[in-house]
């Protein structure tokens, strides 16, 4: 049987199946689901033939059409069998109703936006020169703008100079090795072999009390120093350990000797 | 206490000014007026325009009044100022909001099953243009979101209200059903009877 395919894009499965059954002169609540089905899966691979993005929800009801036709061949139960008993084609009858009434009213805003596009509104214009607040940019000439607007950019060059220079001039941090030379000289210059960790930070901020207290623990590991605390909270003492001398310890101590 | 003639020259200035449809509430605060006559007053000044063919007109929307131009002369206005702006909706988009529009509070999912495709991309559209909204929270699993018209929806087909949308099973009936509308009314009326209580008539 010879039957035309349109190849127009289809809103969606029940947009190309409700068309089928309007071309084809069929009754939604009487159709004649094998050739509805060869018919819709024509135009389904015609349209795949065709590269068009179809989505899943054509096969699917491609699915279901082959579902319902399977089931009217099956021996029709009997009245008085409940749900079994009903048409097969019953679901998708509803289902295509409900889709052409809300197809067809979408077809009537058609026409009423064709309508509507008719008359035009004028749209809100600038009411704020006739507010209180009129605002005095509208009513500046466009060489005074300009003007203010290259002030804007050499004040924004040279706020940027500035930043630039700012930039560069980043705080060196100090490191736990320098922190390290920093307290073996101390000990060096006051010439004792003990130190009270207060002495060791001077007035440093947070950042310096912590880098010294890290500074003393890995001078600990290294055997440099011992700690001694008398209590909790109580100040911590440092004591230069005779045998972990450093190098430089021992040197100046040679010439302190000497 | 304003007279009603200097009612309606204070309304019409305002019109002018507005542009946008100004709410007879606020029109009718502003000179201190009960709405109900402002309204009254508002209609007054429509039919004026109406009835006189002028080339402006008052329109209506959900309460709100706005001047426009007279849909007769929109080619002319056209001729002005080429290209006038289109803004018609696709066949999709169209579908989505005729279900919305008639079935508003309405989820995504309600929207999908009629049409038969998933539609979240096209309900975002709509959104995006004003012309649906998010109306609340459906008490479903999930407590997906109910969608529902703007009143730029209202404005952009020419709707007064949403009283004004036809009626769909009018809509419906105007449908050529071939074969013989009878024979199938009845059959529909079986199908339903089948539907409401399994068991029975088929």
């Amino acid at each position: 049987m010879a039957y035309k395919v349109r190849l127009d894009n289809f809103e969606g499965p029940f947009d190309l199946l409700v068309y089928l059954i309007e071309n084809a002169e069929m009754s939604i609540y009487d159709i004649q689901v094998a050739e509805i089905t060869r018919q819709y899966i024509a135009h389904v691979e015609a349209m795949q033939s065709r590269d068009l993005a179809l989505s899943g929800e054509f096969m699917v009801l491609a699915a279901v059409l082959i579902e319902i036709k399977s089931k009217m061949l099956l021996p029709r139960a009997k009245a008085g069998e409940g749900e079994a008993g009903a048409d097969p084609r019953q679901e998708l009858a509803q289902k295509l109703l409900e889709y052409r009434k809300y197809r067809a009213a979408a077809e009537r805003l058609s026409e009423r936006e064709e309508l509507a596009g008719l008359v035009i509104e004028k749209p809100q214009e600038d009411l704020l020169p006739y507010t209180g607040e009129p605002d005095e940019y509208l009513r500046m000439d466009p060489a005074r703008f300009a003007q203010a607007f290259r002030a804007f950019l050499s004040r924004k060059q040279r706020i940027d100079e500035v930043r630039r220079v700012y930039a560069r001039v980043e705080r060196q941090r100090a490191t736990v090795e320098s922190r390290i030379l920093f307290i073996e000289r101390l000990f060096r210059q006051k010439r004792v072999r003990s130190l009270r960790f207060g002495e060791l930070i001077g007035e440093g901020g947070r950042f310096e009390v912590v880098l010294t207290f890290i500074s003393l623990l890995e001078m600990i590991r290294s055997k440099c120093v011992r700690a001694v605390q008398k209590g909790s909270f109580a100040e911590i003492t440092l004591e230069l350990c005779g045998k972990g001398e450093t190098a430089d310890v021992q040197q100046e101590g040679r010439e302190v000797g000497l | 206490m304003f007279s009603r003639k200097a009612a309606k020259s204070a309304f019409e200035s305002m019109l002018f000014v507005w542009g946008e449809p100004l709410d007879a509430k606020m029109a009718a605060d502003a000179i201190g007026m009960d709405l109900k006559t402002a309204r009254e007053c508002f209609r007054e000044l429509q039919d004026e325009y109406g009835g006189a063919g002028r080339g402006v007109e008052i329109r209506e929307i959900d309460g709100a009044f706005q001047f426009v131009t007279r849909a007769e002369n929109f080619d002319y206005v056209k001729r002005l100022c080429t290209p006038v702006k289109e803004r018609r909706l696709s066949q999709s988009a169209l579908e989505a909001l005729a279900i919305i529009a008639y079935r508003q509070p309405v989820t995504k999912g309600e929207i999908d099953s009629i049409r038969g495709v998933k539609c979240d991309r096209v309900v975002e559209g709509l959104a995006r243009k004003g012309l649906v909204e998010e109306k609340g929270r459906s008490a479903a699993v999930g407590r997906p979101t109910l969608y529902g018209t703007t009143r730029d929806f209202l404005r952009h087909f020419g709707f007064e209200s949403l009283d004004e949308l036809p009626d769909i099973d009018d809509i419906e009936g105007a449908i050529h059903e071939p074969d013989g509308d009878v024979a199938d009314g009845s059959e529909q009326i079986e199908i339903d009877l089948g539907a409401a209580a399994p068991g029975g008539g088929l």
